[in-house]
């Protein structure tokens, strides 16, 4: 029982943390769209926190892989199988030189991300 | 090759439909039956246009180009510049004229002339579906060179020469198209036309393209009272603003705010409403400005000019001279540095070690300081590194005498490309500046080391194939970003034989307005004329610092992609850290409003800049152009030079992310679905069905376009090219102006030993005339100069007389077999001194770089086919047709699927 509530609060601030850092992405994104700040500072925010969202997404399913609870980690595992192929390819990483071509798909990609996390919160939640 | 002059009697096969055209009404020559499908061009062309008949025989005695005032006639209606688009004007409405043209018959064949060359085409007036392939078999060029070529020569639809350098007039007052340049003078008025022209919509910009002196752009300085702006949209005063009320208002031409005019600059208007003082105001009556930019227009004080040599002297660098002949170019240039004397100069150069070289002007010799630890490089005496060259002058050119010396045996053949950039940008970022990187082998050490890709031929086609046209290690686009951060323009010099990764090095230049000279299987002897005039020429041209550029359009319209050299700060902000004169970027423009309700569309270019002298200014290109509600009307606007402009820099762009197959036919089907749209607006009215027709804009589209595709970035595939000169060549493609860009797809070919022998026998010819590139005018007993805008390649027939040889080259080359070493060097003669001068006028048209002249003989297999044949883009090759066959799938494929 211990366990249980343990897991639901590391799971809640997970998702809490990962939707956080989503937000963030988003919002230096849009920021850049309307000039605000500048490519260079845009894409350094963005990328400091890439590999950590990658990393709680990842030991978040490993948590629910380890301890069985295989339906959210069925859930989780599309979303990590994506991170691992976009790590593999070098790809996760917003390139400065050309964000502004690739603003409209890192913005959609980020958006999925957003439903997904948010969705995940309120299964944890209310489960 | 830009709007077609009228030289060739404009092919039925273009037929844009010459209305208005009296000489055209006289019926032709009976129509023979059936005859749905008009010519191809070249085999068209042989037949002279019916409507010409004065001129019956302007082949008959093949006159050097047919003198373009004979076939005026044709043109139809004179390109009207400024366009004046009442949009109804009937451009080609159904006038009879234009019906009539449209069914000319082809005059029956006109034997003889063409027999050799010409395709025959009375054959391919029959009825696409079956002759179309036979006539086409017939058509495959043979050699049967002689006396026909000289017929070819007037027979194909070709630019003619000297069309690349020859702009249109400006209207009104727009900028000269030399510094912008849009696609069509008629914007769309709405989506669905926009959609309906279907090549891009866009504009090719060359922001400081050289005048000719009568022409230098005014300088303007308003004083400290400010520069006059639109309050709302920032745009720049110019011509097109309409000013009020007793010249207290202006309204702003590209958003239509009402501004309030400046008290010190309000003037009196007469009747019509002009300023009194308009002209003798630059910035009211010239499309091109330069506005003195007063302290707000500056985030630090104007930079000085400076330059950095990062230079590799690994083995290979010192073995073929690059580092001698490198010294002695920038000591010869030390006096013309723009600038003087706030000029700033430095050095480093690396092996496996960084050597880097302290300048204080207090020394008389400079201290070499050599870091041997290249992962973390910090630097010693870092302020002594990056020196005034007025004060250290005898230090600088110390270190340039005794560089060779210092390395001349030395043996390390490792290259640490990375380690050496981290510390250079860590000298330079105080200022910033010119970066120039001299490197002879692949990085090999530190961060940024390059591996071997690119070798194996089952790459292509698949989709790996993209990534060697892209920068392996993402260290150099951070290394990019990071100079245009600290406004660092970088310029690459690569010159291995082997495989250097131009494409990651090039990263560098891609992203700083920089440029990309590679000069493979560098050779002091050969190449030394080339490296010497290009470095001069990287270090003395105009050179604008810490520059951005920004593009602002009318109402309705907006930017969407940027293509060419440079880093988006912004997303209409082009970063610039040092940008010259020859350099050009495109746009493309998309409409944001369905509709269009102006009559006018207006642009404004500017570029903000500290000038070398360290004066900031602005210069400011504005254009105005109708908006048409008429497709025809586009069609006919159309402007072929900056049309390819654009298109060649996409299908660049497409390769660095798609295979090469997908970039060509991406351009192929652009082309193919305009042609179609085109065709399918008056095969509606005319019921032209079965025949290809051509805007006479246009007309060179499809010679252009196969060009493109034969072009050494888009060329074939593994076999065709390698990695290394795809990738310099798609650089240099992406920053090339348009003359130099049409010269590069379309190169000149003259026929030397007839011009060299005709002029020593008195008869001056002033131009030799250009011949059609196929392999078919290549005479064995004649000798052939090729200028495609980069080097000159002078193929030697087999049974030239080795007594012209003997003249030209020198005698101990007439018998020599291996040419591949042989400078070009003018001999004491009379044939000599002629040719030399014809190198050195045509040398005088392309300044941006230096022609270097190479010498092949007929039969030298592997350098015969890639210098000479590589450009004779009308014959096949590269797994694409010859003209003549690509003219029939085009047609083909223009009929498919409507």
């Amino acid at each position: 029982m211990a366990w249980d509530l343990a897991l639901w609060i590391l799971s809640f601030l997970a998702v809490a943390a990962a939707l956080g850092i989503i937000v963030y992405q988003l919002l230096c994104l849009s920021d850049l769209e309307f000039d605000f700040i500048n490519p260079f500072d845009s894409s350094s925010r963005i990328n400091r926190f890439v590999l950590p969202e990658f990393a709680i997404q990842g030991v978040l399913s490993a948590i629910y892989l380890i301890f069985g609870y295989w339906l959210m980690f069925l859930l989780n595992a599309p979303l990590l199988y994506y991170n691992i192929r976009l790590y593999m390819s070098k790809r996760h990483l917003v390139d400065v030189t050309e964000i502004f071509n690739q603003l409209e798909p890192e913005k959609k990609i980020r958006f999925y991300k957003l439903g997904f996390y948010l969705s995940l919160l309120c299964i944890v939640i209310y489960r | 090759m830009a709007p077609p002059a009228a030289d060739f009697p404009p092919p039925q096969f273009f037929a844009r439909p010459p209305l208005s055209n009296p000489p055209l009404d006289p019926t032709p020559p009976p129509p023979p039956p059936q005859q749905l499908y008009s010519r191809p061009p070249s085999s068209m062309l042989s037949t002279p246009p019916p409507p010409i008949p004065s001129k019956a025989p302007p082949f008959a005695s093949p006159p050097p180009f047919a003198a373009p005032h004979q076939f005026q006639g044709l043109q139809g209606p004179p390109p009207s510049h400024p366009p004046p688009p009442p949009p109804q004007a009937p451009y080609f409405g159904g006038s009879p004229a234009y019906q009539q043209q449209q069914q000319q018959p082809l005059p029956p064949p006109s034997q003889g002339y063409f027999a050799g060359i010409a395709p025959p085409l009375p054959g391919v007036a029959a009825p696409p579906g079956h002759d179309i392939a036979d006539e086409f078999e017939s058509l495959s060029i043979s050699s049967a060179p002689g006396t026909a070529a000289d017929v070819k020569v007037e027979a194909l639809p070709r630019p003619p020469p000297d069309s690349c350098d020859t702009f249109a007039q400006p209207a009104w007052s727009n900028c000269h198209p030399r510094y912008f340049e849009l696609t069509t003078n008629a914007i769309p008025a709405s989506h669905s036309l926009a959609a309906r022209w279907h090549l891009p919509l866009g504009a090719v910009i060359h922001p400081l393209a050289e005048a000719p002196p009568e022409e230098q752009v005014p300088v303007v300085d308003f004083g400290t009272s400010g520069i006059v702006r639109c309050r709302r949209c920032r745009t720049y005063i110019n011509p097109y603003d309409k000013f009020t009320d007793g010249g207290k208002y202006f309204r702003c031409a590209i958003c239509n705010l009402l501004n309030d005019v400046p008290m010190d600059y309000v003037c009196a208007l007469d009747e019509q409403g002009k300023r009194r003082d308009a002209m003798d105001r630059p910035e009211l009556s010239q499309g091109s400005v330069d506005f003195v930019a007063p302290m707000e227009y500056m985030v630090r004080p104007p930079m000085p000019p400076v330059y950095f040599f990062l230079i590799d002297v690994s083995v290979a660098a010192v073995r073929s001279g690059i580092l001698q002949i490198a010294a002695d170019t920038i000591k010869s240039c030390l006096d013309k540095l723009p600038g003087y004397p706030r000029t700033q100069i430095g050095f480093l150069t690396f092996d496996s070690t960084l050597h880097f070289y302290s300048l204080k002007s207090s020394l008389t010799q400079p201290q070499m300081v050599v870091l041997a630890q290249v992962d973390d490089p910090f630097l010693p005496m870092p302020d002594d590194l990056l020196v005034n060259l007025s004060e250290s002058r005898l230090v600088v050119e110390a270190l340039l005498d005794s560089l060779p010396s210092i390395f001349a045996n030395n043996e390390n053949v490792e290259s640490a490309l990375g380690p050496a950039l981290e510390a250079t940008t860590s000298i330079m970022s105080e200022i910033g500046g010119k970066l120039l990187i001299f490197q002879s082998t692949l990085p090999s050490l530190g961060v940024g080391r390059l591996k071997l890709r690119g070798q194996e031929a089952h790459v292509y086609q698949t989709d790996r194939e993209p990534a060697l046209r892209v920068a392996e290690d993402s260290f150099y686009k951070q290394m990019a970003a990071k100079c245009s951060k600290l406004q660092i323009g970088v310029n690459v010099y690569a010159f291995s034989e082997k495989y250097t990764d131009v494409a990651s090095l090039g990263t560098l230049a891609k992203y700083t307005g920089g440029q990309v000279c590679y000069y493979p299987g560098f050779h002091a002897a050969v190449d030394g004329e080339k490296l010497t005039y290009d470095l001069s020429r990287d270090l003395t041209r105009e050179t604008a610092w810490e520059a951005v550029m920004r593009i602002r359009c009318g109402k309705g319209i907006k930017y969407s992609v940027f293509h060419g050299h440079f880093m988006l700060r912004s997303s209409d902000l082009l970063a610039l850290p040092a940008v010259d004169c020859d350099k050009a970027f495109s746009v493309q423009f998309a409409l944001e409003d369905t509709l269009l309700t102006s009559q006018l569309a207006y642009f404004q270019v500017a570029l903000l800049y500290t000038s070398s002298s360290g004066e900031r200014r602005i210069r400011v290109h504005t254009a105005a152009v109708p908006i048409v509600q008429e497709l025809s009307v586009m069609y006919k606007e159309a402007n072929i030079g900056a049309v390819v402009g654009v298109l060649s820099r996409l299908a660049v762009e497409k390769s660095l992310n798609d295979k090469l197959e997908n970039a060509r036919q991406y351009v192929h089907v652009k082309m193919v679905n305009a042609l179609r749209e085109y065709k399918n607006m008056y095969a509606v009215k005319h019921s032209l069905i079965g025949r290809i027709i051509f805007p006479e804009s246009l007309k060179l589209l499809p010679l252009y376009v196969l060009a493109l595709s034969k072009s050494l970035p888009l060329r074939g595939g593994f076999m065709d090219a390698t990695p290394d000169e795809r990738s310099a060549a798609g650089y240099q493609m992406m920053t090339m102006s348009r003359p130099s860009l049409l010269k590069l797809l379309y190169p000149a070919l003259i026929r030397l030993d007839e011009y060299l022998l005709q002029g020593s026998r008195g008869g001056g010819v002033d131009s030799p005339p250009q011949l059609p590139l196929t392999a078919e005018v290549l005479d064995p007993r004649g000798a052939f100069v090729t200028s495609d805008g980069q080097r000159f390649v002078l193929w030697l027939g087999n049974v030239l007389q080795p007594e012209f040889v003997a003249a030209i080259l020198g005698p101990q080359v007439a018998h020599s077999s291996d040419l591949r070493k042989v400078p070009v060097v003018e001999q004491d003669n009379d044939l000599s001194k002629r040719f030399h001068a014809l190198l050195a006028k045509l040398r005088k048209q392309n300044r941006w770089c230096h022609q270097q002249c190479v010498v092949v003989r007929q039969g030298e297999s592997g350098r015969e086919l890639q210098l000479v044949h590589s450009n004779m883009v009308e014959d096949r090759g590269a797994g694409f047709p010859s003209y003549m066959e690509w003219m029939v799938q085009i047609h083909r494929q223009v009929q498919q699927k409507i």
